[in-house]
């Protein structure tokens, strides 16, 4: 057992870092030349690092000033990008990487429907084959940065009499296609949009779009989502992103704020939930250092990473009292990192209740972990087994 | 970094396990009016010193096994699991305070009697259970080359069990450490009635009696023990938490209510998947504590801290789930789950609260501020 992070005179530290000296203010491109900005996928588009050194790469490129790769393009380097290595076919490749990994091409995750999104066996959303194309119409929301997206990851439904998992299937798709229309959902922060509802009306896609086979769209969801939780999942204040429970601390006492006795408690133990975290992520690192299957950390961190967020963000808020209720970015002094969207409390806050919904509903994680990991009984679902276009309800209408 | 246990902790843990399971009983405790005295309280003792985990942690060079806090907690995560009634917290608390307060020679002389058996005991709460008392403590005189110890301490683990008793008492104006037999003329011992009936808790009234003083006494005694006392207790309730989760998970899966096992309920599914949580937390902030605390991690008492305070909190309200998933059953004396309930509940108050302990952590924070 060994707690100690490698250290600044750790060889494969010292590499990266003499690198960024010869070259400071890197682009992305450049970066993903070095293999770095998925460090832990094979060569050629990686460098197969183990966890430890994808620690060592992620803490240098944020020492550099940099933000980190899979936040702007998190679609393709955490959750979906690897399964082109799985299941891709080499041009599928070769045309779809590149830019991914140079995060010029950002892309966005085409899943949750307005009928559904932990529910996501039930999408609606129809891919017909016509000659070498497939014609997709369906309606998609709470689409992360579909507005900025040129790459689609699209899950739709090819055979509507299987059951509802069965007939699925994914497709990489070009945002920018004829029949494609995003339009942003404001959300309730007021900030930039992050979230938008996709319309698919009559969108002609070529055959070669498909990733893997007809029918597989099920299994590699499920791969994508678990690759989800497994990367690694942070202490910060949304899903891990953004400041942590330490940042929430320091920037309490060196306010003062933190004398008040009305917070004081709340924020140790929000701080020591923040500490457990960061453990749990040291186990998750070092299960894939030693090839160990991942254990129940990672699920764990999730379900427990949400709520913490949340009260993390209502702590910060709290601080303020009533002046925390006017906008106003300057909560509590943080450090100058560049954390993606959520470096300041104010919007962590006002989109934290999004913690507890986006990447599956918190209860369906807790029944997710109760079925999996405690073997509690299943929720059947009386829909699993019907074809889907035999479906009541007009569930299946759109699928035909 | 590498977070995983060896195959020699497994090991110890794996035998461990298989004694616990063989030799602790815990029925005699089930039968309604059953108090600590029907606990068999010694009665493992002569195997545990045999098995070496009365000396575990003391150093080779003192006759022990020095081991460090890692392979401790592979021990007592077993004990705290099985609620195994023994002396071994006090005796470990006291071989704590005699290796940090003790000089060269008051360290060979104790400490290799403890593979041979020795029991002690470490009084420091006063009767109000304060432990950082400098007004009405217990006192001591010079008398000769010795001392005499005259007062009251409270919440003394395992004094009764034990053959000598270490004893913070004022002297000069200090909190000194001094070693008492637990038979010298003037010694009072009075097992409370302490709700956590696995567990022999104590009241000690001293009146003129004749001490040593541990020669290296100082005022980093008690938080170096103290934070080894909260990484055994916080080992104690990680694994605590484990166990009261799998017996109502166990439980879920067979009571039938309304044609269904009550398991397949959300409401009992979301408190189960909870608790599965904070049994993974605990485990996770136990192990680091006993690393930080191994390897004198400057973060070693700060971890100890926030172990104890997490796990306590989050065995209080596993403890409770467990019997609220149990139904009324759960309630009875007969069943075991109340044991549980009052060890979570008694080792949250012991070495104070989860929220002293939590303004502990936030000191320790603003001291590295500033």
């Amino acid at each position: 057992m060994d707690f100690n992070l490698p250290g600044e005179d750790d060889p494969r530290r010292v590499k990266v870092r003499a690198w960024f000296e010869k070259n400071p203010n890197p682009t992305y491109a450049q970066l993903a030349e070095q293999g770095w900005t998925a460090s832990n996928w094979p060569e050629p588009w990686g460098v197969s690092a183990d966890a430890e050194t994808q620690f060592i790469i992620d803490e240098e490129i944020v020492r550099a000033g940099l933000e980190l790769p899979y936040t702007i393009n998190a679609i393709a380097l955490n959750q979906c990008g690897q399964s082109l290595l799985t299941h891709g076919a080499e041009e599928q490749r070769q045309k779809f990487l590149p830019g991914a990994l140079a995060c010029e091409d950002i892309w966005c995750m085409l899943f949750s429907e307005p009928s559904g999104g932990s529910d996501l066996g039930g999408l609606r959303t129809t891919a017909k084959r016509d000659g070498d194309h497939y014609i997709v119409n369906g309606h998609k929301i709470w689409t992360s940065v579909a507005d900025e997206a040129s790459v689609g990851v699209l899950v739709a439904r090819t055979d509507a009499s299987k059951p509802k998992h069965m007939g699925l299937s994914v497709f990489l798709i070009d945002m920018h296609s004829p029949g494609v229309t995003v339009n942003p959902i404001i959300d309730m922060t007021g900030n930039k949009n992050e979230y938008n509802e996709v319309f698919l009306d009559n969108v002609k896609i070529p055959a070669d779009a498909l990733l893997g086979r007809e029918g597989d769209g099920w299994r590699i969801v499920m791969e994508q989502l678990q690759t989800e939780r497994v990367g690694m999942t942070k202490p910060g204040v949304v899903w891990g992103m953004g400041p942590t429970a330490r940042d929430l601390m320091d920037g309490l006492i060196k306010t003062g704020r933190i004398s008040d006795p009305l917070l004081r408690d709340d924020a140790a133990k929000v701080y020591i939930e923040g500490e457990i975290l960061r453990l749990l992520t040291f186990r998750n690192m070092t299960n894939r250092i030693n090839g160990t299957p991942a254990g129940f950390e990672g699920s764990a961190g999730k379900m427990m990473s949400s709520p913490h967020g949340q009260r993390m963000a209502d702590i910060a808020k709290r601080s303020q009292g009533a002046s925390g209720m006017i906008r106003d970015p300057d909560v509590l002094p943080l450090p100058n990192k560049k954390w993606g969207m959520f470096s300041n409390w104010d919007y962590a806050y006002w989109f934290s209740p999004a913690n507890t919904l986006g990447v599956g509903t918190q209860e369906v994680l807790l029944n997710v972990v109760a079925e999996r990991v405690l073997g509690l009984p299943r929720d059947s679902d009386p829909t699993a087994k019907v074809p889907f276009s035999e479906l009541s309800g007009g569930l299946a209408k759109a699928a035909e | 970094m590498n977070f995983a246990l060896s195959e020699d902790h497994e090991f110890l843990r794996d035998s461990a396990a298989k004694f616990v399971d063989e030799q602790v009983d815990l029925s005699p405790l089930l039968r309604p009016g059953a108090d600590v005295s029907d606990a068999g309280y010694d009665q493992l003792w002569d195997k545990i010193v045999e098995l070496g985990w009365s000396a575990i942690t003391v150093p080779e060079a003192y006759g022990g096994l020095g081991m460090d806090y890692v392979d401790l907690i592979m021990i007592i995560g077993e004990t705290g699991r099985t609620l195994a009634p023994s002396p071994l917290l006090g005796t470990l608390s006291g071989a704590w305070a005699i290796e940090k307060a003790g000089s060269e020679a008051q360290k060979s002389e104790l400490l290799p009697k403890l593979a041979e058996g020795l029991k002690l005991a470490l009084a420091v709460a006063d009767e109000n259970g304060a432990y950082d008392n400098m007004d009405s403590d217990v006192t001591a005189k010079p008398s000769g080359d010795a001392f005499k110890l005259s007062g009251t301490k409270s919440f003394v683990v395992d004094a009764a069990s034990a053959d000598k008793i270490v004893v913070s008492a004022l002297n000069e104006g200090r909190k000194d450490f001094f070693v008492i037999d637990r038979n010298a003329a003037g010694v009072d011992i009075e097992v409370l009635q302490w709700r956590d009936i696995t567990r022999e808790v104590c009241k000690l009234v001293l009146n003129d009696v004749e001490a040593e003083r541990l020669e290296q006494s100082s005022d980093d005694v008690w938080p170096w023990v103290r934070d080894r006392m909260y990484l055994v207790l916080a080992a104690e309730n990680a694994a605590g938490i484990r166990m009261v989760l799998d017996d109502a998970v166990t439980y879920a899966k067979e009571r039938i209510a309304f044609g269904r096992p009550i398991g397949a309920f959300q409401a009992i599914k979301h408190q189960l998947a909870n608790i599965a949580g904070s049994a993974e937390g605990a485990n996770a902030i136990v192990q680091y504590a006993a690393w930080a605390l191994s390897e004198d991690d400057g973060q070693g008492s700060l971890a100890a801290t926030m172990a104890q305070s997490y796990t306590s909190e989050h065995y209080k309200e596993a403890t409770h789930r467990n019997i609220q998933v149990f139904g009324a059953i759960g309630f009875t004396w007969e069943m075991k789950n109340h044991l549980y309930y009052k060890r979570a509940r008694c080792n949250a108050e012991l070495l104070g609260s989860p929220a002293s302990q939590r303004e502990q952590v936030v000191r320790m924070l603003e001291q590295e501020a500033a």
